[in-house]
């Protein structure tokens, strides 16, 4: 596929996906003027470097790849801040057991954050989740094991691994 | 049943607020972007060599005055050679040429496909080395030509598509004997590819950029350190410039040329390795070329190739 009509199955997706984008970027930095800055960022990105994608399968992996990595690197950049407001905020574990909302997630590790958001409130495939991260599909499951554990549900491995 | 907290998570999650200028926020990403792309395509296009692009009007004559240019250019580096080194091994020529020329509607091909004889010191025709490098040549012509009809078929010639596929003797040196081709292939954007065979006139034998090396020597290393250290210097001097090296995505970057990497001699000797369109760059930056200082390989090439 040639480079200008990748970059218009990119815009097109980017189109489609960007209610998603935002979400899982908030779900990573809690406020709304970051998420905004990541999600435009993640969409510069994304049709400038268009033409690293070959195949068109690809490009909603790919998506969700780079609002994570420039979460993640936001994250980094403005580790001080969130860190801090983290301490007074958050707490410990314990204060959010009985919640059920997704700041329950805050015990968990970017990558853990990641792997339960795509998996079960995008309802990404584990295939797929693995190579967002990078990583293959049994580390993502062991990941998705411990994110579960941690947040203290109790699932079947069918419920945890399949659609439904 | 999934688990509760897990489902209201889930509620929680769908219900997270969407942002009033989410969408001119992503607009404006797009727009960014584009916007760069363009500019960078604008520059590439000023920088980018001229592409071989021979228009025929009347079939047979074009081709026949090519042919004899050709011949007439090789013939002229051949005596040239010759007055300097006494001892001269095998000659590579391009004989004649066929072309493939096709419309239908709006899609178009031109594929040149040329012949190409290797003799020995002794005047008689290497047959091995003649039959191997033609095959070689016509098996990557018939798989544009076959991808070309395919294209016809699949669209019925509705789409705007241009393949053009030409040839030239880019080195007829001492040692080395290089015919390079240009394919371009115009869609709704251009794409550039580019093939090289060549020909080591001493053993009469086809090379890849391995069969420049000395046996069992680490070039690949040098060579590729080289480049990295090449396209960093460019990307730091210059913003428009844009290879996939160092960037957050480290699988897709640029490791390492291969064996089989193309390359090319130029006029002043040196090695030049070459990459596609989207093999280290995006796409905007068409193919690119690293021209390798021969001190880098000096200690590893064997003789007669570079300078």
């Amino acid at each position: 596929m040639n480079a200008e009509a990748i970059q218009k199955k990119v815009e097109e997706q980017v189109l489609d996906s960007y209610e998603a984008m935002y979400r899982l970027a908030y779900t990573y930095v809690k406020n709304e003027d970051d998420a905004l800055d990541i999600v435009q960022e993640s969409v510069y990105k994304a049709i400038k470097y268009a033409g690293r994608i070959r195949q068109e399968q690809h490009i909603r992996t790919w998506l969700w790849r780079i609002v994570m990595n420039t979460a993640v690197d936001f994250i980094r950049k403005n580790h001080r801040e969130i860190a801090e407001e983290q301490m007074e905020d958050v707490g410990k574990e314990d204060v959010y057991q009985d919640f059920d909302t997704i700041e329950a997630l805050e015990i968990l590790d970017e990558r853990e954050k990641t792997v339960v958001v795509l998996r079960f409130f995008e309802d990404q495939k584990l295939d797929d989740i693995a190579r967002i991260l990078n990583e293959n599909t049994s580390t993502v499951k062991t990941v998705l094991y411990r994110s579960l554990k941690k947040l203290k549900i109790r699932l079947t491995e069918g419920e945890m691994l399949y659609e439904g | 049943m999934k688990d509760e907290r897990l489902e209201n998570m889930r509620q929680d999650y769908e219900h997270i607020r969407i942002p009033d200028n989410l969408r001119q926020r992503v607009d404006a990403g797009i727009q960014q972007a584009k916007e760069e792309n363009k500019e960078e395509k604008k520059r590439m296009k000023r920088k980018s060599k001229v592409i071989l692009f021979v228009k025929t009007a009347g079939g047979a004559v074009v081709a026949a005055m090519l042919a004899i240019t050709i011949m007439a250019n090789s013939g002229a580096s051949i005596a040239n050679a010759m007055m300097k080194i006494p001892v001269i091994g095998a000659i590579a020529e391009v004989v004649t040429f066929r072309e493939y020329k096709d419309t239908t509607n709006n899609m178009e091909a031109d594929v040149k496909v040329p012949e190409i004889s290797v003799t020995n010191e002794d005047g008689t025709v290497n047959e091995e080395t003649t039959e191997q490098i033609n095959k070689s040549i016509q098996e990557y012509t018939d798989e544009i030509i076959a991808q070309y009809k395919a294209d016809v078929e699949a669209s019925g010639g509705e789409v705007n598509q241009l393949v053009e596929l030409d040839y030239q003797v880019i080195t007829d040196a001492e040692r080395l004997f290089s015919i390079r081709f240009d394919k371009l292939t115009i869609m709704a954007s251009g794409a550039e590819s580019v093939k090289i065979y060549h020909i080591d006139k001493q053993t009469g034998q086809m090379i890849g950029l391995s069969g420049l090396f000395k046996d069992g020597v680490d070039f690949i290393n040098p060579i590729s350190d080289n480049i990295k250290e090449q396209m960093r210097q460019q990307m730091a001097e210059d913003e428009g410039k844009m290879y996939f090296l160092d960037t957050d995505m480290p699988e897709s970057d640029f490791q390492s040329i291969t064996e089989d990497t193309t390359f090319y001699v130029n006029d002043s000797g040196k090695l030049v390795i070459v990459f596609d369109e989207y093999e280290v760059a995006p796409g905007s930056m068409g193919s690119v070329e690293f021209e390798i200082p021969t001190e880098v390989i000096q200690d590893l090439v064997q003789e007669g190739f570079v300078s």
